[in-house]
């Protein structure tokens, strides 16, 4: 078989793997996803001042600063031991609704859309954004960019400047909403809540009424039986701030709903041989292999795990779209990956709900935005659902409020387990002996991750702006015998 | 453009300070990020010229080189398969077909990394050396007639 090796010039960091590996008939054996590791993150944290972590771990992540800002904010709340006041809260979750509604828009557009819009096996050049736009329009293409750019206005509203917000303070937030901005506000939901409903009807024509798609969605090459995990409220509800921490079983019962303080109670991590990033599992219920099942302790953590692990959403016109969502597919839980991107649009949203419903609350303008800590430090642990999934960070000080341990969660290491698995199933169904590997068929095996939106780490800034991703295929003689680097 | 969290991966962000403390014209505005794709984007709209100065790994590449590219540069790698966001000229050409007020002329400046992987707030001693020089590119290259 022919070796293809392409070797763009392009910056490296953040490289994602998927490495294929065939039996003698030509069958694929195994599939590794690997994630690179970033060096000396514990050690950098140690002798630093616990209150600059908001500023310190959102420039690990140069996707979602917004969640590793909110995560560790509420980690600095346990930390001090003090309680921020009812406005502080809720200017918190209004601005983690904002970057939520940008976040969950570009995904949408810009990565799950080209492969249902243009299709999976679309030429390269036309599957991307311009292809989408060229089928459905530029009004849609104005409006992506509009909603992005209002949301964006808010974070930098409350948070000081456009990255890297400084707003999330022990006890509270820096700054607070004036009568004129929160009408500002306000304007901006009701056009992202318009804009929600619009990119659902696009998900609806585009993808729901097609019968090869919805067929593609549903078929065993995407689907796994897992645990799922999700921040519900105290009635159960989707949250992406607070909450406890509830997880499904494949059958969609409760097996545990935990405070941020039990984490390690209930999840452990593993190493194995060929990734340096710690596989995390349900410790109660053990690890046993890549594999699914109410025996294995593999778990989810994404869009649809929150869809999975809640009893509904806490907004009217999400709540109505997650029964929609539930009786389409067959009822709960859903385990099919794909539809990841169908609860990626039910959470935006509840997102655009959410910030709308925030903008109007009567305490929303109060200036009672901050309580001044008095404890002495010692230990935190702060939760949030990142647009990915379950971001932890817990911390440890002495009472001077140096950090003497740092350990953080990320949400796409919380998924490593089952995005293996899930390319591998895709592989298994895709690669046949003899059959050719085409462009379009690794794009079929991508789309099995994709619906994670796996975060390789922390430079994705990068200048030609995207992250690479390399796909090895090797013979059962351990060749390389297909090598496609983008 | 940067993570200053990164070792080399923070060059760009350390030629950015300094520019700072040397430029002092009204007409010149210097942003410090660590975004991509459609989020540059935004940071672009309303400008007539832009620089864009960020750390490289290529193949081969020394540590401390500095490459002037135009975003044509980057043309090869125009498809949505990244992780997170579109890359950078279909995030242009996105931009331009809406109609959004883009700079005529972008400029790209990018200095070879040696390590963008491991947490320290201090660039490799060869990328070190290179910031000065950088830094003189870069004024020159804004003192430049873009029409010329």
């Amino acid at each position: 078989m022919k070796k293809i090796t392409i070797d763009p010039i392009t910056r490296l960091e953040g490289h994602g793997k998927i490495e294929i590996f065939l039996n003698d008939a030509g069958e694929v054996e195994n599939s590794y996803f690997q994630v690179p590791e970033l060096r000396g993150f514990e050690k950098f944290s140690e002798g630093r001042l616990a209150e600059d972590m908001p500023q310190i771990t959102q420039r690990i992540c140069g996707v979602c600063p917004e969640a590793h800002h909110m995560a560790a904010t509420k980690t600095l709340d346990d930390l001090f031991h003090v309680d921020p006041p009812s406005p502080a809260k809720k200017l918190r979750e209004l601005f983690y609704s904002s970057f939520y509604v940008t976040d969950h828009t570009t995904h949408f557009y810009i990565l799950a859309g080209p492969d249902f819009v243009m299709g999976p096996e679309a030429p390269v050049a036309e599957r991307n954004i311009l292809g989408v736009i060229a089928k459905v329009g530029l009004e849609l293409g104005g409006a992506v960019i509009k909603t992005r750019m209002q949301n964006h206005h808010i974070i930098q509203m409350l948070g000081g400047r456009a990255v890297h917000p400084v707003f999330g303070l022990p006890g509270g937030v820096s700054k607070g909403l004036s009568e004129e901005e929160r009408k500002e506000v306000e304007q901006i939901a009701k056009d992202s809540v318009e804009f929600a409903k619009l990119s659902l009807k696009v998900f609806d024509d585009i993808v729901l009424k097609n019968k090869e798609y919805l067929d593609m969605i549903l078929s065993d090459a995407y689907t796994h039986r897992t645990y799922y995990m999700g921040l519900v409220d105290e009635k159960n509800r989707v949250n992406f701030y607070d909450g406890k921490v509830r997880v499904v079983d494949p059958d969609g019962k409760e097996f545990a709903k935990y405070a941020p303080r039990e984490y390690l109670d209930h999840v452990a991590e593993r190493v194995e041989p060929w990734t340096y990033v710690k596989i995390p599992y349900l410790k109660k219920v053990g690890w046993k292999g890549f594999v699914d099942g109410k025996d294995s302790g593999v778990f989810r953590s994404t869009p649809l795990s929150r869809l999975n692990a809640a009893d509904g959403m806490a907004t009217p016109l999400a709540q109505a779209e997650y029964e929609r969502f539930y009786s389409t597919l067959g009822g709960k839980p859903v385990h099919q990956t794909l539809a990841t991107h169908w609860a990626r649009l039910v959470e935006l949203l509840y997102a655009a709900e959410k910030l709308l419903e925030l903008s109007k609350d009567p305490e929303i303008t109060s200036p009672n935005i901050r309580t001044i800590p008095t404890a002495t430090p010692d230990e935190g642990v702060g939760i949030v659902e990142a647009p990915r999934g379950t971001l932890t960070h817990h911390y440890i000080t002495d009472e001077k409020g140096i950090i003497k341990k740092a350990n953080l969660i990320v949400a796409t290491v919380n998924n490593v387990a089952a995005i293996s698995m899930s390319v591998n199933k895709a592989a298994q169904a895709l690669i046949k002996p003899g059959k050719k590997i085409t462009e379009g068929l690794l794009n079929r095996i991508e789309m099995a991750w994709r619906p994670y939106d796996p975060c390789f780490g922390c430079a994705t800034h990068t200048l030609p702006g995207q992250a690479p991703m390399e796909v090895t295929i090797y013979n059962s003689k351990g060749e390389v015998i297909e090598k496609l680097s983008r | 453009m940067g993570n200053s969290l990164l070792s080399d991966d923070g060059v760009g962000l350390c030629v950015a300070a300094e520019l700072k403390s040397r430029l002092d014209q009204s007409d010149v505005t210097i942003m410090e990020t660590s975004v991509a794709g459609l989020s540059l984007l935004d940071l672009l709209v309303g400008y007539d010229r832009a620089i864009i100065i960020d750390a490289i790994q290529t193949v081969g590449g020394k540590a401390g080189q500095i490459y002037r590219l135009d975003p044509e540069a980057f043309d090869t790698t125009r498809r949505t398969i990244s992780p997170h966001d579109v890359n950078f000229t279909t995030a242009l050409e996105f931009g331009k077909k809406l109609g959004l007020p883009l700079p005529q002329e972008i400029v790209i400046f990018a200095i070879e990394a040696s390590d963008v992987s491991t947490f320290s707030e201090e660039c490799t001693p060869e990328v070190k050396q290179a910031i000065p020089t950088c830094v003189e590119t870069v004024i020159q290259e804004i003192r430049r007639n873009p029409n010329t």
